[in-house]
């Protein structure tokens, strides 16, 4: 195995955020194994015909195929996210940081949150939706403004979890 | 009632018809909104929208048919009508009337239109009243097992039981005589039960050997009505198309003109307006009966466009903003023969297995009079959730037979790969001596299949 075809078989890994690859040809093997798949993708159809360079792939190992709802992560998370979690919007509408204009804002940078704090109002179609954090941890940034529209999947905010 | 055209479309589908929409978005100066699920998240045409917003998880029910989303990005995004495209939401009776209670039009007809035809037995009962022939059978639901017992001795053996929610080829089941129909009645009911939520049944005498035309129209909300010329969709495999064309070997001018008018009585009497296509079959001595309506703009629409010069897309979108249907009939000529054909993501080797994957191979044919219809390119990846097809591929020719020398010349040239597409499949049918001189019932496909001929 050249060092052509294991650059090939990194770029597969990233494009396709897998954790772990290995193949076998006769009696050589390779294992590739990545850190810091953050989200797992769902389970991911390989193509039947890889191209002709490559042996075939004997076991693709997505990171969590045991959850295969979970969204995709579309890149690899810069560094200064390593260790958060991120609130994602559940829904599309419009993002309210406190109850009314006039209260103050659920949260601030810096407050503590647990699963069942409300971070957030989405409101969609007249009804107002609570949002919470659904994790425990300290709020480290506010990634949208009030009255943002948002759309599903948008991170809301980061969360350092303790 | 005139109301000002649209600033903003927001396209409620995927695919190529969501490409195909944002294109006539674009050349009329319309503004488009896209929406997406996360496993069409790299989908081409979200860049050429002017705006794209991610709706939900890969699955249908998380994403494209959840309205509540869907009406939620329209409010964020500020737009004028939806359109909805077909499948997912198109003939959602209960998803047009959300639309337009908040404000926004549903590009397509009313809901009330959509409810009475996407009942095909109360569809059936309409053709009657409007002078059409329908498919001898019940006039409504089957209330119980002896009602279909006489019925179906009266139109006679074999029949037809299909549910009154169904369409689109789904939910029948034939019975040949009154054994299998009893034992078929109560089948029919709990998988009509669960795939449309509704277990009312009724029956159709079976045409043998049928022929599969449809006829389109365009009508206004000024009561202006236009027929399209007819689309021949003979050629499926099990109840899903594969090639159309126009005109219809099947029918002569004579009948043409009167299933065209038929077809317009049909829709009038349902106060339609809107896109739509007004289904008939025909039998091989060249009857034909009403099948059901679409309320809908269909896959197959670029056929008409091609031999009418009309642009179908377009018109469903100035008519939903009230505009004048300027077309009359004699200026709706048809000119020579188009012929589509679906490629999917499908093993033809394999029973037709899907075959989600990423496309590294993708050259498009081209040249004078062709038209291909696609959202893929090479690099993308067809995800498992939705339909399999790839592309349209159309030919428009001065007759049928260039159009199927010229389809032969394009399916060789097309390449789709290394998934397995529909293409080898194409090539048998245009080299097939009974497609080529026409003589094909829906049949066709299925048998041919088997005879591997």
């Amino acid at each position: 195995m050249d060092i052509e075809e294991i650059k090939t078989l990194t770029e597969l890994m990233v494009e396709n955020d897998l954790s772990e690859i290995m193949i076998r040809d006769g009696d050589k093997r390779i294992m590739l194994r990545r850190q810091g798949a953050v989200e797992p993708p769902p389970p991911q159809i390989v193509m039947s015909n890889p191209p002709a360079t490559l042996p075939s792939p004997v076991v693709v190992a997505p990171a969590n195929a045991a959850n295969p709802g979970a969204p995709p992560a579309a890149v690899e998370p810069p560094a200064a996210d390593a260790g958060l979690e991120f609130i994602k919007s559940p829904m599309v509408g419009t993002f309210y940081a406190a109850s009314d204009p006039e209260a103050p804002p659920f949260v601030k940078i810096g407050d503590p949150v647990t699963p069942d704090t409300v971070i957030a109002i989405i409101e969609a179609m007249k009804v107002f939706n609570e949002i919470k954090a659904e994790v425990s941890g300290i709020i480290e940034t506010i990634e949208v403004h009030n009255a943002d529209a948002v759309e599903f999947g948008q991170v809301l905010m980061k969360v350092r979890p303790e | 009632m005139k109301k000002r055209m649209f600033s903003r479309i927001l396209v409620a589908n995927r695919g190529e018809i969501a490409l195909r929409i944002i294109r006539a978005c674009r050349e009329m100066g319309i503004e488009s909104v896209a929406v997406y699920s996360e496993a069409d998240r790299d989908a081409p045409y979200l860049r050429l929208a002017d705006r794209a917003i991610c709706i939900g998880g890969p699955p249908p029910s998380q994403s494209y048919l959840r309205a509540d989303r869907i009406i939620a990005a329209a409010e964020v995004a500020d737009v004028d009508a939806i359109h909805p495209g077909y499948g997912f939401l198109a003939e959602n009776a209960d998803f047009a009337e959300q639309c337009r209670d908040s404000k926004i039009e549903f590009i397509g007809p009313s809901a009330d239109s959509i409810r009475q035809l996407g009942d095909k037995a109360a569809a059936r009962k309409l053709a009657k009243k409007a002078r059409v022939k329908v498919v001898p059978g019940s006039d409504g639901a089957i209330e119980d097992n002896e009602q279909a017992v006489k019925i179906s001795n009266e139109v006679g053996f074999p029949v037809l039981i299909k549910a009154v929610s169904g369409g689109g080829g789904r939910g029948m089941r034939i019975a040949h005589n009154e054994a299998t129909l009893r034992a078929q009645i109560s089948n029919a009911r709990t998988e009509a039960a669960n795939a449309f939520g509704d277990d009312r049944i009724y029956i159709e005498k079976l045409i043998e050997r049928p022929r599969h035309v449809e006829v389109q129209i365009l009508a206004d909300q000024h009561g202006n009505c236009v027929h399209l010329w007819e689309r021949d969709c003979t050629l499926q495999r099990r109840h899903q198309k594969l090639v159309e064309e126009s005109p219809s070997l099947a029918i002569n001018d004579k009948t043409r003109d009167a299933m065209c008018k038929a077809a317009l009585r049909v829709v009038q009497a349902a106060d339609y307006f809107s896109a739509g296509t007004v289904e008939f079959v025909v039998d091989h001595g060249g009857g034909y009966y009403f099948l059901e309506v679409n309320t809908r703009i269909q896959v197959e629409h670029p056929v008409t466009e091609l031999i009418t010069g009309i642009d179908l897309i377009k018109w469903m979108i100035k008519i939903a903003a009230g505009g004048k249907l300027k077309l009359r009939q004699k200026d709706v000529e048809r000119n020579g023969a188009a012929v589509e054909v679906r490629i999917n993501a499908e093993d033809p080797d394999n029973d037709f297995r899907p075959c989600p994957g990423q496309i590294t191979e993708f050259r498009a044919p081209g040249g004078f009079g062709i038209r291909f219809d696609s959202h893929a390119y090479a690099g993308y990846t067809i995800v498992p959730y939705y339909d399999s097809m790839i592309a349209k591929l159309l030919v428009h020719r001065p007759t049928r037979e260039e159009a199927i020398v010229c389809m032969r010349r394009c399916l060789e040239e097309t390449q789709i790969g290394p998934i397995k597409t529909t293409i080898p499949l194409l090539h048998r049918i245009f080299n097939h001596s009974a497609f080529i001189s026409g003589k094909i019932d829906t049949g066709f496909i299925d048998r041919v299949l088997q005879n591997k001929s």
